[in-house]
């Protein structure tokens, strides 16, 4: 069970609070497909308290996709957004909510603070 | 327009026609039947008999409809035309022309009425060169429709063209053979609809909404109008600038999914039918008297998007508000980076100003508060990712260095930030006016901390910083033999020498110590930057200096608005006068339309002004640049729970009263008039 989608939904529950969604309430549901079947996760979010749950009721929004391309969001190859207007993912219900919660989607590996990338460069010339 | 092309519009979903309504896309001229950044009609031809048709006679009812009268031979002397056609057309829920073909000889004629169809299904962003498409195109017949698509993996775009009256349907178009009694008429509906995911409605299925009908349209635009202040004045040409500008804004408005059926206005027509951070910002803030709403709406909008890691393809940071977002294809596949693309080094602290200032007027205090966290990141974002050279001044530098934007301010250009000599400089750089938003953007954080964030602290460590800010600024930008501010710092260190139009946005953020003041406002209305209708981008001895160069010498009329109401927050009322007259008149000669930029050539040597070759029009800040100019005019600012009036009405003018002004007074009125000119 030590995929990436497994951690990353295992980490969010452990941390409980993300200031960056404090501006959100609602629960996601994630369906997502693989061979074997769907893993499905709840995600209830009350003004960045945050639940993890693989079974619950209702959903405010629902994100339907694969386990391969939510891996591949997880490690920063691929964005959320670009994703969905691949068709490669849908969101129906409340929009907004699958949107705050690009927020907690990583950094592609190697990304530059400016400083530094602007050190780097000048260091080049 | 008087560049032979028809325009319907709702917000980010338009049609470009040449005059007579046909659609004959080239990589020089973009027409056709657009729709969240892809093109859905790139051929829609009209032949009566195997003719092509004339256009007798174009009229652009509203901005979503319009009607041509066409026929199809040469209208020539001497000869009768015996046919023509009315494409009445509009755009809201799809595109759709009723055409009515007319028989005006005293015998039956036999017509064969020919469409011909076409999609390209471009990305806006290869509008100028489509080749070499990843994915395949289709075309099927089905029950009297004809499907147009093209599919890349699961990215799909469809054109489902019908027609009310029964066409002969193939694959490049409809046919119609019609019997016309004598003096008799023939009429068929065609629709056009833009198709995404599942062949769904592509409005719906990224607006969240279906296309508004035609008298859906005509309600909300009604309604609109109705809600806005109302002016009446002695000058025709700003009345009928003013009721444009409304309209147009109405245009350029959509609804994006996240808004939840809220709008906010798209920049520009044809290239920039999408979200712009600086854009949307600038708009709202001109546009705050008048339609408040709208702030409140980009402010949320620009918060869901707002930064939250380091993202090098697309410029992210944390706290970082977004520059622009697409729907196209190159944005799908991850080839452009407007997912959003976050190359802009001001949205974020005008987002703070547009918080503020949205505030003052309306007295939303539960906005402010809910946004704490996204003010407060932004701010950081200044101090943080906005100073790369760790000297507290506000630089950009590319990191997506092939498809990012080398300039990151509003003159966003490769050649717009230059030496007086023409020369290029180094990067990063830290253009002026970045400097005096950062600054504004403190002091009004500085407000918001310590009267709705409950966190005086904060607010007087922003202050410090403001402070300390102005003092370094005034005394590192200034530039002493020419007595006015850098346009830039390099990333060595030097001043950038070039005269522009940046410096009249300083005294807009207040940046300016009092004392140099007087100089500024010289230069802005000295011969190298005032044509006589407005500012210069750059000053007419500068090295790079070019009238009809993008940002180095063409007038921009949403410049000029904010630099007369920074003239006037100094007290330079009759030069602030004096650019809101030039651009006034400047409309008269657009019907009330101001693109975005036209020539800088001096007024006087053209006595028009010349339109910029490829400007957008309507233009969203364009269109907010008569509103802001009338606030100026009439020095209307908020104090308190009221608003006050301070009129400085030039001369050529005349009366100018606004009533029923929305703002945290309820509504209230604002009265100016000229005075005879003082010297």
């Amino acid at each position: 069970m030590s995929n990436p989608t497994t951690s990353f939904f295992q980490s969010l529950a452990r941390r409980g609070h993300e200031t960056l969604l404090e501006d959100a309430t609602g629960t996601i549901r994630f369906d997502l497909t693989h061979e074997q079947g769907v893993d499905r996760w709840f995600v209830a979010i009350e003004r960045g308290d945050i639940s993890v749950s693989r079974d619950g009721g209702k959903a405010d929004c629902v994100f339907h996709g694969s386990r391969a391309t939510f891996d591949r969001i997880l490690a920063g190859q691929s964005q959320m957004y670009p994703s969905w207007l691949r068709n490669e993912i849908t969101t129906p219900g409340d929009v907004r909510l699958a949107r705050l919660f690009v927020r907690l989607m990583p950094a592609p590996p190697g990304a530059h603070h400016p400083r530094d990338f602007g050190r780097e460069r000048r260091r080049a010339a | 327009m008087s560049d032979g092309l028809v325009r319907l519009l709702d917000g980010n979903t338009f049609v470009v026609s040449e005059e007579t309504g046909d659609i004959d896309a080239s990589p020089t001229i973009p027409t056709g039947f657009f729709s969240f950044d892809t093109r859905f009609l790139s051929k829609w031809i009209l032949s009566i008999n195997d003719e092509r048709v004339n256009a007798l006679t174009v009229e652009e009812v509203e901005y979503f409809e319009s009607r041509m009268v066409v026929v199809p031979t040469l209208p020539a002397p001497l000869v009768d035309i015996g046919v023509s056609a009315i494409r009445d057309r509009s755009i809201g829920g799809s595109f759709t022309e009723q055409l009515t073909v007319i028989n005006h000889e005293p015998k039956p004629v036999d017509l064969r009425i020919r469409i011909d169809v076409d999609s390209d299904f471009a990305d806006l962003f290869e509008i100028k060169d489509v080749r070499n498409k990843s994915g395949t195109y289709y075309t099927q017949v089905d029950g009297g429709r004809l499907r147009l698509g093209y599919q890349r993996e699961a990215f799909r775009r469809e054109t489902l063209v019908s027609s009310t009256v029964p066409a002969r349907v193939d694959e490049q178009g409809l046919t119609y053979h019609v019997r016309l009694e004598p003096h008799g008429q023939w009429t068929t509906d065609l629709h056009v609809q833009a198709l995404g995911l599942g062949g769904r409605d592509l409005r719906e299925s990224l607006e969240g909404r279906p296309g508004r009908s035609r008298a859906q349209i005509r309600q909300d635009l009604a309604g609109w109008l109705a809600q806005a202040p109302r002016l009446t004045c002695d000058s025709p040409t700003l009345g009928m600038t003013y009721r444009r500008s409304l309209a147009d804004l109405s245009a350029l408005l959509y609804a994006p999914l996240t808004g939840r059926g809220h709008a906010i206005p798209a920049a520009g027509l044809p290239w920039f039918m999408a979200i712009f951070g600086r854009d949307s910002i600038l708009t709202s803030i001109q546009a705050l008297p008048f339609a408040p709403d709208l702030a409140a709406t980009t402010l949320r909008m620009l918060t869901v998007r707002q930064g939250a890691v380091l993202h090098d393809f697309r410029e992210e940071e944390p706290g970082k508000i977004l520059h622009e977002l697409r729907y196209g294809e190159t944005t799908a596949f991850e080839e452009q980076p407007h997912s959003p693309y976050y190359g802009s080094a001001d949205s974020t602290p005008l987002f703070v100003i547009l918080l503020d200032e949205y505030e003052r007027w309306t007295g939303d205090a539960t906005l402010v508060r809910s946004l704490e966290r996204a003010g407060r990141a932004a701010l950081h974002w200044i101090d943080e990712y906005g100073d790369i050279m760790g000297d507290g001044y506000v630089w950009y530098q590319r990191r997506n260095e092939r498809t990012g934007l080398e300039n990151q301010c509003w003159k966003d250009s490769w050649d717009s930030i230059s030496f007086r000599d023409g020369r290029l400089p180094s990067l990063p750089r830290a253009t002026c006016e970045l400097q005096g938003y950062a600054y504004d953007a403190k002091i009004r954080g500085a407000r918001l901390a310590r009267e709705f964030w409950h966190d005086p602290a904060y607010a007087d460590r922003l202050e410090r910083e403001a402070a300390d800010l102005k003092e370094r600024f005034n005394r590192d930008f200034w530039i002493s033999d020419g007595e006015y501010y850098a346009l830039a710092l390099d990333g060595d260190g030097r001043q950038v020498d070039a005269l522009s139009s940046n410096i009249g946005h300083l005294l807009w953020s207040g940046i300016v110590d009092e004392s140099r003041a007087p100089k500024i406002a010289q230069h802005l209305l000295g011969p190298q930057l005032f044509s006589g209708w407005g500012v210069r981008t750059l000053g007419t001895g500068e090295g790079r200096y070019n009238p009809i160069g993008y940002h180095v010498g063409t007038v921009w009329p949403f410049d000029n608005s904010f630099i007369a109401w920074g003239l006037r927050r100094y007290g330079f009322h009759q030069e602030a006068g004096r650019i809101a007259e030039g651009i006034i008149d400047a409309a008269e000669h657009f019907d009330g339309r101001l693109p975005e930029a036209f020539g800088g050539y001096e007024r006087t040597l053209t006595r028009y002004p010349v339109l910029y070759p490829t400007a957008c029009s309507p233009q969203a800040w364009s269109t907010g640049t008569p509103l802001l100019l009338l606030r100026t005019m009439l020095g209307m600012e908020p104090r308190g729970e009221h608003l006050v009036a301070r009129p400085a009405v030039p001369s050529g003018m005349g009366r100018i009263e606004l009533l029923d002004i929305p703002g945290r007074w309820g509504r209230a009125g604002a009265v100016g008039r000229a005075h005879p000119e003082r010297r």
